[in-house]
């Protein structure tokens, strides 16, 4: 028997697990771990072929249990997301390597743990991206759920609540989607991709429906799809740092695999399409699209309103999945592509945001948005990587970000969708918003006495940093590059494929060519350049040498405040958050509690007359009708 | 023509013909664009929001308000200067880029006006920073507002209005006066010495006694420098 690709790379997994497991508590072994990491990267790349329209590579591994027959392969969907997933795990793992390893030891932190928690996590999504049926998807469903689990509740206090919260929602959201396996069971007879495939012609409209909620529902879980987004931002934000960055980068997006596969591959947007809601103009996928939007904009103003920066992160993360499936659900050449790309986008720059943030809490100690500022005289690469990390975010040229929302918008446009066009930039104001509140209280304004001493994050950490921020602006540049890999995966889950080109993409309803854009934007640049060194020499002053209605300034004394950011426009929009949803968590907690003081009644009471009583009367009632 | 100056004299221009153009072209720009900061010390102020608005509306001047020094052209003290507020003038007049320009509103900041009499307050401006105008009255009205910002602009497009040059070059009498009344210990964070040496304007009355004072005890402001402190010794916990 000779051994795959795909069986070399799943082995190779492993050993990394293993090596995490047994010599992880030894000397250096972070980077150990990191190079097993670049090892598997090298794998996959070995398989670059999927990425450009390549066939499906088969592992050698699988068997079949109760007449099921469980098998994993990879193709142009499972290779995309695998890419993401080894580069992010790669470039945190580097991240965590040296100095941020020793001092989360210093602070009590389990390193042996946290790799291995790594580790459990990049081989549990391999094994979920490789799914070849159903019922080997929900396995890989389940350990990917329950690997973020351990990642998750490794910082202990706030981090295993916020832990707690995810695998009780992972779990409903598991049980839904074992509910919709049955369901598909009980019409096909067979949980194969092809037969589900044929199953699905046939299905009856209420089934199809009961499918779509069960499977969108579950799934939607691990998105963090409005409403099931609560347990997402403080799970991801309360992970340690390079934890965090991978978990934000593509843990989530596995629910985005999951939709494209089930409910985009298998059961087809055109049957979604079909699906219509009685008495009323829409269907299930504007109904999915309208979720979408929804999940861009109440987590995106939400972010806005955090005072922590890792939470503000945290929460954008939430709300750049509605974008991806919105793009998704459009289903166009272009709005596909832009919800696929925009999952490789959203790793690049959230990833490198999570790590700057971490680079500064490193260094300071904190990420309490009230308690920075100034910090760019002292950590000028990590702003540069923030800087680059939020433009990216905020969907301005010339990052990556920009290229991925164009997509989506452009497709709305043409497909007639200007309402979900308008909730789409409304989303995207609230982002450029609170980015700008990201950076200015870490980075701008009047550095505190405390911070005067401040360096830039060690090489270790700055290396993956400017990795990133290089990727961030060379996709944004070559769009052309991952859209290629975007092309093969429409294809393979059955949507237009777009028409690309190096620059980004060619269409009679309107191109893209990202060269031009850069190129314009950077000779304003340069004539702005050249109109400033011309200009004669400028004068550098100190910051306490500003002018505050003509007072003094000293150092001990702030004269900027970065608390209470955007006063102005909370008076205006403060009103409208009412945390509906954790309303709507907590009556659903209660109501739960209160079914099961009722069940322990039940139980409890050893009564036997009353249980006679009720089956006969039940028995009597069921024979009479 | 009953004085001697005021009899026309032709004299020939010399230099460039290019040169004098383009510096023509400057201070024509110059003067029509003038952004004030007010810095509102007295009663005087409340004849301004009538001279902004809509009633006397010095924009049509190219005249508007400015919120900060750095980008401000003139500095409009609009009435009595006490010995504290003094100090925040200076502080503010130094922040000003070049070429900058003072204008004094009402008595108080000519002469004193109705507090000559008061111990705590500077009767004179111009003892402490060059004063290109001054607008008497108590208060002046609008019109005369705008009257003498029109005269500091034909100053401006002349090339006439140049005293913001007389705080370089005597900066040790504006010095002395201050220490007089702030004490010897008086500093403000900008280096005017080192800025009378990049305008060229160093001469005799920039040092003295008083400057040599000022240097005894002055703690220089550098800019903070952006750095990485990779070079930085790690500090031993």
């Amino acid at each position: 028997m000779t051994l795959t690709l795909l069986d070399e790379l799943l082995l190779f997994s492993g050993a990394t697990l293993l090596v995490a497991l047994f010599i992880g508590r030894g000397l250096a072994a972070g980077w150990m771990v990191t190079i097993l990491y670049g090892g598997q990267l090298l794998t996959l790349l070995k398989m670059a072929a999927l990425g450009y329209g390549g066939g499906i590579i088969a592992s050698s591994l699988s068997f079949t249990v109760m007449g099921q027959n469980l098998s994993w392969r990879f193709d142009a969907l499972s290779w995309f997301f695998a890419l993401i997933t080894l580069g992010s795990a790669l470039l945190s793992s580097w991240f965590a390597c040296g100095a941020w390893e020793r001092s989360y030891a210093k602070q009590g932190g389990n390193i042996w743990l946290f790799h291995l928690a790594m580790a459990l996590n990049v081989l549990s999504m391999l094994i979920l991206l490789a799914s070849g049926d159903l019922l080997s998807l929900f396995i890989g469903w389940e350990l990917v759920s329950w690997a973020g689990f351990l990642l998750m509740a490794l910082a202990g206090g706030v981090a295993t609540q916020a832990a707690m919260r995810y695998i009780t929602y992972a779990m409903a959201g598991g049980m839904a989607i074992f509910g919709g396996l049955a369901l598909v069971y009980s019409s096909s007879g067979s949980l194969q991709l092809d037969a589900v495939l044929i199953a699905v012609e046939s299905m009856s409209t209420t089934k199809l429906w009961l499918l779509v909620i069960l499977f969108g529902g579950g799934f939607g879980v691990k998105m963090g799809l409005l409403p099931f987004h609560l347990w997402q931002a403080p799970a991801y934000a309360e992970t340690p740092g390079p934890g965090s960055a991978f978990l934000g980068a593509i843990s989530s997006r596995m629910g985005l695999f999951a939709i494209l596969l089930v409910l985009v591959k298998l059961f087809g947007i055109v049957n979604i399409d079909s699906l219509k809601i009685p008495f009323t103009l829409i269907d299930a996928r504007d109904l999915l699209a309208w979720i979408a939007v929804f999940t861009i904009i109440f987590p995106t103003f939400t972010a806005m309103k955090q005072n922590d920066a890792r939470h503000l992160l945290a929460w954008h993360g939430i709300g750049q999945g509605g974008y991806m499936l919105l793009g998704v659900v459009v289903a166009d050449a272009m709005g596909g592509a832009g919800g696929l790309l925009h999952v490789f986008n959203h790793a690049t720059y959230q990833a490198a945001l999570f790590m700057a943030v971490t680079a500064v809490i490193h260094r300071t100690g904190t990420a309490d948005l009230n308690k920075l500022g100034g910090l760019v005289v002292r950590m000028p690469l990590s702003f540069m990587v923030l800087l680059i990390g939020i433009i990216g975010l905020a969907g301005l040229p010339p990052m990556n970000g920009f290229v991925s929302k164009w997509l989506v918008y452009r497709s709305l446009l043409n497909e007639g969708m200007p309402l979900l066009f308008l909730a789409a930039v409304i989303g995207t104001l609230g982002t450029i918003l609170s980015v700008y509140k990201l950076i200015h209280n870490i980075f701008l304004g009047q550095l505190r006495v405390e911070h005067e001493q401040v360096k830039e994050a060690p090489w270790s950490m700055m290396a993956p940093m400017l990795i990133l921020a290089a990727i961030i602006f060379i996709t944004g540049l070559f769009p052309g590059i991952p859209l290629a890999w975007v092309a093969s995966v429409q294809e393979v889950v059955g949507l237009p494929a777009t028409d690309y080109t190096l620059g980004g993409v060619e269409s009679v309803s309107g191109s893209l060519d990202m060269i031009w854009v850069i190129g314009v934007l950077f000779a304003g640049f340069g004539i702005g350049a050249v109109i400033f060194y011309s200009a004669g020499r400028s004068k550098r002053v100190h910051q306490l040498d500003n002018y505050a209605g003509g007072h003094f300034l000293s150092a001990d004394v702030r004269y900027q405040y970065s608390d209470n950011f955007y006063a102005g426009l909370m008076h205006l929009v403060g009103g409208w958050y009412r945390g509906s949803f954790l309303w709507l968590e907590k009556s659903v907690i209660s109501l739960i509690d209160f079914l099961s003081l009722v069940m322990q009644g039940l139980y409890r009471r050893a009564n036997a007359e009353f249980y006679l009583l009720s089956t006969a009367l039940f028995v009597m009632a069921w024979v009479v009708i | 023509m009953s004085s001697i100056n005021q009899i026309p004299v032709i004299e020939a221009k010399k230099g460039n013909p290019l040169a004098r153009v383009f510096d023509e072209l400057v201070r024509f720009c110059r003067s029509r664009s003038l952004f004030i900061l007010h810095y509102c010390t007295g009663c005087g102020a409340i004849e301004l929001p009538p001279a902004m608005t809509s009633r006397f509306d010095m924009e049509r001047l190219g005249i508007q308000p400015m919120v900060s020094p750095r980008q401000a052209d003139i500095l409009l003290i609009t009435g009595y200067v006490s010995i504290k507020t003094l100090k925040r003038v200076i502080l503010t007049y130094e922040q000003m880029g070049s070429p900058k320009y003072v204008i004094g509103i009402c008595s108080c900041t000519v002469n004193g006006g109705m507090y000559w009499q008061s111990y705590a307050t500077a009767k004179k401006l111009d003892e402490y920073m060059p004063v290109d105008l001054y607008i008497a009255g108590c208060m002046p009205r609008p019109e005369a507002v705008i009257a003498g910002l029109q005269q500091l602009m034909d100053s401006i497009h002349a090339g006439k209005a140049n005293s913001w040059e007389d705080y370089y070059r005597n900066y040790d009498y504006y010095l002395g006066n201050q220490q007089k009344l702030f004490g010897d210990n008086w500093q403000t964070p900008t280096d005017v010495i080192a800025e009378a040496k990049h305008y060229n304007l160093l001469s005799k009355g920039t040092l003295g006694v008083h400057t040599r004072l000022l240097e005894q005890h002055q703690q220089p402001l550098e800019a903070l420098e952006m750095r990485l402190g990779h070079n930085l010794k790690e500090p031993t916990e």
